[in-house]
């Protein structure tokens, strides 16, 4: 049996409040721009931080921090509601947990609550149990289809790198586009992460972190529009098979993928101009917005924190650590300092 | 309704647990009053105090300026674009601040908010906690009859210069406690004010050898130099039971400025002044708690209305009731309440002062890139300021009004994204933009910009007096609302033209640091400088100091607060975060703000 952690009903409050209390009755937030305006999580703030992914700080092992505290709440304001529990692949799915009700002042709020531990790199389904009626999470926004055709909420915990939203050409065809931008195409950079990860177990790193997927930012925007950006999912499907077209059009009998650097160096020019011969701009009216956006996340996923999924093993950071010396040697990007063990060396900061 | 368990009278209600709210606060648990905060937004715990030994804080750099969001507010031109906020601002689709680009031009706007958390703003500032000089109380008196102000065609900076109800010399002794109590490092020598009370501020840390340049640059022209007073402690702080980590330089760390501490070295007035009272049985702290209006019988607030965690209302009582939402949302709740009763509205804006006067700073700098390339990860805020642009010598030398304080940034650009995302803009609406649409920072193009700018750029700001005129102001606006239906802040505020020319003077002083401090003879490159005004959003931009709207005067038809911070009309309503500075101080304001709330905290100890 998977323990359930009860954290104080503060920890579950400082979420609700700001995210879920409310009177309005408008579409006005931006997931909005991704669902029907009936669709409840369009009204809710920042849905998409539920289930509540956290850090947790492992007493017995403070240095290796290998598990995520996943936080669900149901909000049964207003609702008679009596039990309310989930099941997931988090634990065994006969396993229930149940939600307890979450209190203010003493009295019950109306949102119910419970935590379970959960280890990084996974992502899971799960289903709140109603009054025993198996129930989608109404405010998360991931949902996955079994291969029944069943629907399940989705969570995913820190540094998840098991793909969710892109297809393996999608994929393959952003390991290019994304490798264009950032600065480790260049022969200093290639180098420097061949280097870099040949020093590092290569098992750590896994098999879909591919070269030319640098620093695993194609991860991240897997990542980020499957929770953060879903409003971007649509973006990235109808400008890629775009992008797919243009190229096959342009070098038919090769995987677009694999056409020829100076290819991808050309469209990525039309791109920027807005004027990609070949484009069908009924489908997608600006390129250029979709470049923007691409060079927004690629960057994004370069240089932030590895559990947001790209950055794999800071490799992205360990670049600007290295190229940035004194004359001594000594880097002029001590990243490692600042942050948890064991990803930096803080001695105090526990992530 | 109330739990039975659960008080709901008490002698003090405070509104807002930031920079205005908490020393009083403090203050008056320690006298023994009973006390009640009310705060919108969530606690967050340092590491130290958090019973799962982290902290929701984070050293995270999309914490600070998070994912995307779409601004989806009706009624706004800019409906559509994206936005991004940390993640205790608040979102802007459900309560934004709107204002006026121009007629017909109203846009929502992340500017003018602070935090929502408990400690406010303090729990993401920089942590610059200069004091005014004597002589920013008294920018009425020193511009009287002055002939010599440049760029004042119609005589309205003389006009509506205005003296404190207090002096310096009155909130010396509230300036001590609060360096004291706060907890904060830096130097005293070379400061324009004096320290009567004595000294005492934590040693600094160490200086990043960026800085280094500024030195060099404010040494060549003569400006004393002072290390920037910061409110991170950098000893074991008694007052607040603190403790520095084994080595006191692990705070320097580039997560600084926009980041809540999780470790708690920054002293924002959680950690400082409220935590450790947090277990006083005569101290309430109800937090994710948003006060919708205060109800009034006769000149007495009899009720505070606020929503609980779930949305459900309840009210309480206090013999005094102070307002400290910070300026913009301070002035909005009386405009609130007085929306729901006409006579409220009478007593507290006789005058139509309420949001008048409304404040900013005049800010702005100048950057260059340094020679040779420095770790500015390894940075607090701001190494050095300088008082040279707050003398009468500079201010009558140049015509101005009043004066400014200048300092160096240490932490901005310090990490990877701050780099890229500011990259062309240095504002919260317009982040990203540069970097998005800048087609060479690619592949080749990108590693030269990194190789050019990471640990080479340094920037000197300054913080000045804006001058203070009735239009700028807070109004509600007549058809956006916030997510309980309320209409938000409308704010229409543009700069004088004295405003622009102060700008001008004070960038060029700025970037002269730079010039000299890169080669010592003042021909080092500078690659920008400039005020605020000059960008694109000019109008919008608030540097996070938020202030006027209420200010506090001597004279009932000029002022919205008496000398004490209490509501004319009102005998137990006060108002204690920005919103009470009559002028905005050449400084950064929040020092100012927790002398002023011990002050007023002195005050109403002796009169509960
Ligand atoms: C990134 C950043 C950097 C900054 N750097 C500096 C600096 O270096 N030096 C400096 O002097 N200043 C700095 N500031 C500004 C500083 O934070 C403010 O000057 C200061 O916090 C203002 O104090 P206040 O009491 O007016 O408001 P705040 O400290 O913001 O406190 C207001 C509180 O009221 C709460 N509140 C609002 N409405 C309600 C309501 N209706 N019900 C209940 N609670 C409510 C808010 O949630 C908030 O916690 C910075 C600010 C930011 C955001």
């Amino acid at each position: 049996m998977l323990p359930a952690l009860q954290f104080s009903d503060d920890y579950y409050l400082n979420y609700c409040a700001k995210y879920l209390a409310r009177r309005n009755t408008e579409a006005r937030h931006t997931y909005g721009c991704a669902c029907e305006t009936s669709d409840r999580r369009a009204r809710i703030s920042e849905c998409w931080r539920f289930p509540i992914v956290d850090t947790h700080h492992d007493l017995a092992e403070p240095t290796r921090s290998t598990t995520n505290a996943v936080s669900f709440i149901y909000d049964a304001r207003g609702c008679s509601v009596s039990t309310v529990a989930v099941t997931g692949t988090f634990a065994s799915l006969h396993q229930r947990i149940p939600l307890q009700p979450v209190r203010f002042l003493g009295r019950e709020t109306g949102y119910l609550a419970t935590t379970v531990l959960v280890p990084k790199k996974q992502v899971h389904i799960y289903q709140f149990l109603v009054d025993d009626t198996p129930t989608l999470d109404p405010i998360n926004i991931q949902r996955a289809t079994l291969d029944n055709g069943r629907i399940w909420s989705r969570f995913f915990t820190d540094g998840c790198a098991v793909p969710l939203m892109l297809e393996r050409w999608e994929f393959q065809l952003l390991g290019p586009l994304t490798a264009h931008i950032l600065p480790f195409r260049t022969q200093t950079g290639e180098l420097f992460l061949k280097q870099y990860y040949d020093r590092l177990d290569r098992h750590a790193i896994g098999s879909q972190y591919r070269f030319d997927q640098a620093v695993g930012v194609v991860n991240f925007i897997d990542k980020v529009i499957a929770r953060e950006e879903r409003h971007h999912y649509g973006d990235y499907r109808v400008a890629l098979s775009l992008i797919r077209d243009v190229l096959r059009q342009r070098h038919p009998g090769c995987e677009p993928a694999d056409a020829p650097r100076e290819a991808f160096v050309e469209l990525y020019e039309q791109l920027g101009s807005g004027d990609v011969p070949g484009w069908d701009y009924s489908r997608y009216h600006e390129p250029r917005y979709f470049l923007q956006l691409l060079r927004r996340h690629t960057y994004t996923g370069a240089f932030s924190h590895p559990r947001n999924g790209g950055n794999v093993l800071a490799a992205g950071w360990a670049f600007l650590a290295d190229r940035y010396r004194d004359a001594d040697g000594n880097t002029l990007f001590d990243w490692e300092r600042a942050l948890e063990s064991p990803l930096g060396t803080s001695p105090d900061y526990r992530g | 309704m109330n739990a039975v368990s659960e008080p709901d009278q008490f002698d003090v209600v405070v509104i807002g647990s930031g920079a205005g709210g908490a020393p009083l606060a403090h203050s008056l648990i320690l006298a023994g009053k009973s006390v009640l905060i009310l705060e919108k937004g969530p606690l967050i715990e340092p590491q130290y105090r958090d019973p799962r030994g982290v902290s929701g804080f984070k050293r995270d750099e999309l914490f600070a300026t998070g994912p995307e969001k779409i601004i989806r507010v009706p009624n706004v031109t800019n409906t559509g674009k994206a936005y991004y906020s940390s993640h205790v601002e608040p979102d802007l689709n459900d309560e934004p601040h709107v204002y006026r680009e121009q007629l017909g031009d109203d846009r929502a706007t992340i500017e003018g908010y602070t935090a929502q958390v408990v400690g406010g703003g303090t729990q993401l500032y920089g942590g610059v906690s200069l004091r005014f000089t004597p002589l920013d109380f008294r920018l009425g008196s020193f511009n009287a009859g002055r002939t010599d102000i440049l760029h004042d065609p119609d005589g309205s900076v003389r006009r509506e210069a205005r003296d404190w109800p207090i002096s310096y010399d009155e909130l010396e002794p509230y300036y001590a406690r609060a360096e004291r109590l706060v907890g904060i490092n830096g130097t005293h020598e070379n400061q324009a004010k004096p320290f009567r009370s004595g000294g005492t501020y934590q040693p600094p840390l160490s200086t990043n050898p960026i800085s280094r340049f500024v030195e060099v640059g404010m040494d060549a022209l003569g400006m004393p130099r002072y290390r920037t007073p910061l409110a991170v402690i950098t000893r074991d702080h008694e007052p607040s039971g603190r403790r520095v980590p084994a080595d006191p330089e692990q705070a320097r760390t580039g997560y600084v400025n926009r980041y809540g501490d999780p470790l708690g070295l920054k002293s924002s007035t959680w950690v400082s002044l409220l935590a450790p009272l947090r277990d006083r049985p005569n101290f309430a702290l109800r937090y994710n708690c948003v006060v919708t209006r205060l109800e009034a019988q006769g000149s007495r607030v009899n009720k505070v209305w606020y929503l609980d965690p779930a949305g459900s209302e309840h009210a309480v009582t206090g013999k005094v009731v102070v307002v400290a939402c910070s300026a913009i949302e301070s002035v909005r709740l009386l405009m609130l309440s007085g929306l729901a009763d006409s006579r409220f509205a009478e007593r507290i804006n006789p005058h139509g002062l309420l949001g008048a006067y409304f404040l900013t700073h005049c800010f702005g700098g100048a950057h260059a890139t340094v020679p040779g390339r420095y770790d500015k990860s390894v940075s607090l805020d701001s190494d050095w300021a300088t008082d040279f642009a707050g003398t009468e010598a500079f201010i009558r030398e140049h015509g101005l009004w009043a004066g400014a304080a200048i300092y160096n940034n240490t932490s901005d650009h310090a990490l990877p994204l701050s780099l890229g995302r500011t990259h062309g803009n240095q504002d919260l609406d317009t982040v990203w933009n540069g970097f998005a649409s800048d087609l060479r920072l690619t592949g080749e193009g990108l590693l030269r910009y990194l190789d050019g700018t990471f640990g080479r750029s340094l920037s000197v700001s300054f913080m000045a007096n804006q001058v203070p005129l009735r239009e700028n102001r807070v109004e509600l606006h007549s058809s956006v609302t916030d997510k309980w239906g309320r209409p938000v802040a409308y704010i229409v505020k543009d700069w004088h033209a004295h405003d622009r020319y102060l700008m001008d003077v004070l960038a060029r002083t700025s970037a002269d640091i730079l010039r000299y401090g890169g080669d010592g003879i003042g021909h080092h490159p500078v690659e920008g400088f400039g005020g605020v005004y000059n960008s694109d959003n000019g109008r919008a931009r608030i540097a996070n100091h938020i202030l006027g709207g209420a200010r506090f005067g001597t004279d009932p038809t000029d002022s919205v607060l008496d000398v004490h911070c209490r509501a004319w009309n009102f005998d137990n309503l006060y108002v204690t975060d920005g919103a009470f500075m009559p002028t905005a101080g050449g400084a950064n304001p929040t020092l100012t703000i927790q002398a002023n709330s011990f002050r007023v905290g002195d005050h109403l100890a002796e009169r509960l």
